[in-house]
């Protein structure tokens, strides 16, 4: 038995090191694929012009060392600074609006056994699916008579109407798992309905809200073409506008700060997005696989 | 009678504060505790309902009038002129172009996607040292926000110092600058359109690949080893048993592929704007530029319009799929 097993000693580990060479095989062109165009963006924010600029020998590294200098642009020549504080902005006031709608909405579409919920659940649901490409041109519409073009304020408005649908459906199903013993419990011990939604349920629900904040932040960071359409000046464009349309005059790209200003907001939206992914994606479709 | 038939022991309210018998015909209904919860749950709805109703539901409404008039931005009093619009863009021949441009993007990247999504998927399926690590690096593309990423793809596709045809010409595939086989990925209509359908492949071929693997770990290995005892090829188990079990998942996620595929602007716009010479132009970037750059918002309205036909099979797809899930 012993001189048996010492005769393949490897054999089950080296089936098991050829297995896992054949997987990272198939996964390396799109490891590449995917990370690629990240580094090349990185090593471009922090390379000197002229580097960027220089044929002939391999561009993967520094051929000159590395600087800030296009970090001090984006700073002190450019309305980034703006842009930033804008998107925190935005950011902010579309959350604290997609809260305080979505939760109370997504509580009564799970809990309080409407007439209809179902269907008024699917419906709000679809309107994340009318692109802003048909919506856009009536809502600058809608920005103008509020008077709020070429203000941050206008995506202010605008964002909540892709953020309430997705964020309700999201707390519709989290409010669904919560145990319906508890609410009971309050209410013998003499809380109204309204009290036993904010004494008892809310406090347990803090990480379907809290993913519905994330939620908030994250896809309206995504959004290019509400802004694009509804703000033209500088000073008040969100970052990904702002880096996109700022950074370029006429035929002169800055590619450096271009990419610099790109990667330092969207590396941070990046994490904590992909922390986040399954529950974006059970949010689509957990639906589907219930 | 409304009482009785709202209370189903379950219910927060009845359960509680009804006593059983007596009462029926003097409580009035809206004191009913059904009528209540009612009361409550449809006042908790409103502030959603309202504003989505509001700011999707009005829009789009005014779009359709929108469509029908002469509005520009100019021009704050519309005149109702019927069916012009849509004539007049069905007279360009931009118009068609961008329809069948749409069209062979939409497919185009739908099916690489799908191909791309469906090997990645099982490859994670498998068990492997660093797999969490791996697939935090591949959905890297989905997650960043898609204009930076964009910009990325911009700086990979310059004309000269492209990092793509350095490596293509060091290893000898194409001329140096300047050659005529040195390809400007945005500059030559053929290769125009190819990039940025190859920008939308890159940026969803996550999405697909971490949805159809949420499906697949949803199939319970039992059937799949229930198959395999009865001598099944992996293409019958794939074909026969995982596509049908998994059908609704990935209808979903190919409805929201491609909704967002066929109405994302931001690649078109930052990369080409449309050219050269209108061969990459999209309904979303005529759309924009007819609507907001030359302002004839209703023009702009018609030609977005005409997405909806396009996006309506995936829609209805998605609410058949949702409505009939089991609970």
């Amino acid at each position: 038995m012993i001189a048996a097993g010492a005769g393949h000693p490897r054999s089950p580990r080296s089936k098991e090191i050829r297995r896992h060479a054949l997987i990272y095989l198939g996964l390396a062109p799109f490891l590449v694929l995917a990370v690629f165009p990240v580094f090349w963006m990185a090593i471009t924010a922090i390379k000197q012009d002229p580097d960027l600029y220089l044929v002939g020998a391999a561009p993967f590294w520094f051929r000159l060392p590395p600087t800030w200098k296009n970090f001090d642009f984006l700073f002190n020549n450019t309305f980034y600074k703006d842009w930033i504080i804008n998107t925190m902005a935005i950011s902010f006031w579309v959350s604290a609006i997609t809260i305080l709608t979505s939760v109370p909405a997504g509580y009564a579409l799970a809990r309080l056994r409407l007439p209809f919920a179902e269907n008024l659940g699917i419906g709000i649901f679809m309107t994340y699916l009318v692109p802003a490409i048909i919506l856009f041109i009536p809502l600058a519409r809608v920005v103008s008579t509020l008077d709020l073009q070429d203000s941050w304020w206008s995506l202010v408005v605008v964002y909540p109407t892709f953020t309430i649908p997705f964020c309700t459906w999201l707390l519709m199903g989290f409010f669904k798992t919560v145990p319906f013993e508890i609410e009971e419990a309050a209410m013998v011990d003499g809380c109204g309905q309204l009290g036993a939604l904010c004494r008892v349920v809310l406090p347990v629900s803090w990480p379907g809200i809290i993913t519905a904040i994330i939620f908030s932040f994250t896809l309206s960071m995504q959004d290019f073409l509400y802004s694009l359409a509804f703000v033209s000046i500088s000073d008040q464009k969100p970052v990904p506008l702002g880096v996109a349309t700022e950074l370029i005059r006429g035929d002169i790209y800055f590619w450096g700060s271009l990419m610099a200003g790109a990667l330092l907001v969207g590396v941070p939206v990046a994490i904590v997005y992909n922390l986040f992914l399954d529950k974006f994606i059970s949010g689509i479709t957990g639906a589907a696989i219930k | 009678m409304t009482q009785l038939a709202g209370g189903d022991g379950r219910s927060p309210g009845t359960s509680l504060s009804v006593p059983v018998s007596g009462r029926v015909g003097v409580q009035a209904w809206w004191r009913t505790p059904t009528a209540r919860r009612y009361l409550f749950g449809y006042t908790l709805l409103a502030p959603a309902v309202l504003y989505v109703s509001l700011l999707v539901g009005v829009p789009f409404a005014f779009s359709l009038y929108l469509s029908m008039s002469d509005a520009s931005v100019g021009n704050p009093v519309a005149r109702f002129v019927g069916l012009e619009n849509f004539k007049a863009a069905l007279e360009n021949a931009t118009f068609y172009t961008a329809v069948r441009n749409t069209l062979v993007f939409t497919v185009g990247a739908g099916i690489l996607k799908g191909l791309l999504g469906t090997t990645l998927a099982f490859l994670l399926l498998q068990s492997f040292k660093g797999r969490k690590v791996v697939r935090a690096l591949l959905v890297i593309p989905f997650t960043l926000p898609i204009a930076v990423s964009v910009l990325g793809w911009k700086w990979m596709f310059d004309s000269q110092f492209s990092v793509i045809n350095w490596a293509l010409s060091r290893l000898q595939l194409i001329g140096p600058y300047g050659s005529p086989d040195w390809p400007v990925w945005l500059g030559q209509p053929g290769l125009a359109l190819f990039s940025v359908m190859f920008v939308n492949v890159w940026r969803g071929f996550p999405f697909s690949a971490i949805v159809l693997l949420a499906g697949l770990t949803s199939v319970p290995p039992e059937i799949i080893d229930a198959a395999k005892v009865d001598g099944t090829t992996f293409m019958q188990r794939f074909r026969l048993v995982i596509v049908p079990m998994i059908a609704p998942i990935l209808f979903i996620g190919s409805a929201f592929d491609t909704v967002f595929t066929l109405s994302d602007l931001s690649i078109v716009y930052l990369l080409t704007n449309g050219g050269p010479d209108a061969a990459t132009e999209i309904l979303p970037t005529l759309a924009y530029n007819t609507g907001i750059r030359a302002g004839a918002l209703g023009r702009g309205a018609a030609i977005s319009l005409f997405l909806f036909p396009l996006l309506l099979p995936a829609m209805i797809l998605l609410l058949r799929t949702l409505r009939r899930r089991q609970y």
